[in-house]
């Protein structure tokens, strides 16, 4: 599904069909572009790592020398780290939140800057619109969440889950089922998917508005003036690109969002 | 009856999306209002309104994925 590769591909003077051969190409990785030993490196995992490097450095340089007046990029970090720390951990979990920052700003700082690899020029290729590396961070949430509240609560943790003693008792099972469902597997699920669902979703569209916009204009040969209709494509696309943006901060912060209130769940399981 | 050929998926993805829009229409206007009569608790009304979303969206995003099963 890149911008480019598909552009190329569609031919403006017979018939234009862009459509990606299947769906599957989301759940499945590419072929290799190069393997170590029996560990094969495609572009998925190169950019993976690619990431995990840019959030070290980030935050390498941001607190390289904690000064009592920071540089203006270290200002920059502070406050992200604070909001995540401040507004994310301790105002959703409460005072106990603080253990938990650390994971919240590594998945918060990956996620961004994942997202905004849709945006990189040159890269063009959101991480998270790969339904493994969303799949695994959820699952990373749902193991905390889940451990949390086992050791926290012991087997209360089940019990109130399956069993809650604030319904009537002829819905109580009812509720329960729903209850234990909802948070052992749709949780994962949707916190997944929804990271999935919106880069796929803004990935596709920039691709189709950007890349008909390029393929009018290309056209410009065969076609003359009419390619002219390529202009409020690429505009559009433009205007979609700044959404896009916005998309990436947010799902990333709805992401952290949610992690926080699961993992409050299992922490004070009462609320 | 004759067989239904096309893409029936993106059909039940469009009926999945209703139920999810008119319920974040529901949650948003309700932060709005909240947020008007009370903004110095505004922040509070935020961070719930993003809350009442994802948990209103899941019922898209499982349409979403039925796209992909059917």
């Amino acid at each position: 599904m890149d911008v480019l590769i598909l552009a190329s591909e569609c031919d403006p003077a017979t018939e234009i069909i862009c459509a990606p051969e299947n769906v599957i190409e989301l759940f499945e990785f590419n072929e290799a572009l190069f393997s170590i030993g029996p560990l094969d490196f495609t572009r998925t995992v190169v950019l993976t790592f690619l990431a995990m490097f840019v959030v070290l450095a980030l935050f390498y340089f941001g607190f390289r020398r904690v000064r009592v007046v920071p540089s203006k990029f270290g200002v920059a970090m502070e406050s992200v780290v604070s909001f995540v720390r401040d507004d994310l951990a301790k105002g959703t979990i409460g005072p106990e939140g603080s253990r938990y920052a650390p994971y919240l700003l590594s998945i918060f700082m990956f996620i961004l800057v994942a997202n905004l690899f849709a945006l990189t020029p040159g890269i063009n290729f959101p991480l998270t619109s790969r339904m493994a590396i969303p799949l695994m961070l959820s699952i990373f949430t749902w193991l905390i969440f889940v451990i949390v509240g086992f050791t926290k609560n012991g087997l209360h943790y089940l019990f109130d889950i399956v069993w809650p003693k604030s319904v009537p008792l002829a819905l109580r099972w009812l509720v329960g089922l729903i209850e234990l469902v909802s948070v052992f597997v749709l949780r994962p699920l949707t916190l997944a998917v929804r990271l999935f669902a919106n880069l796929v979703a803004g990935h596709l569209m920039l691709t189709l508005l950007l890349g008909s916009g390029w393929i009018f204009f290309a056209a410009v040969g065969d076609i003359g003036l009419r390619s002219v209709i390529g202009l409020p494509w690429f505009a559009f696309g433009l205007l979609i690109f700044v959404f896009e943006f916005v998309v990436a901060v947010l799902q990333a912060y709805i992401f952290t969002l949610l992690s926080a209130v699961y993992i409050q769940t299992s922490v004070h399981p009462e609320h | 009856m004759e067989e239904i050929k096309g893409a029936i998926a993106l059909i039940g993805y469009g009926l999945a999306a209703i139920g999810p829009g008119i319920g974040i229409g529901i949650v948003v206007g309700n932060a709005i209002q909240a947020m008007a009569r009370q903004p110095e608790a505004a922040g509070m009304a935020r961070t719930t309104m993003f809350l009442g979303i994802a948990f209103t969206e899941a019922l898209a995003l499982i349409g979403f994925v039925l796209f992909f099963i059917a």
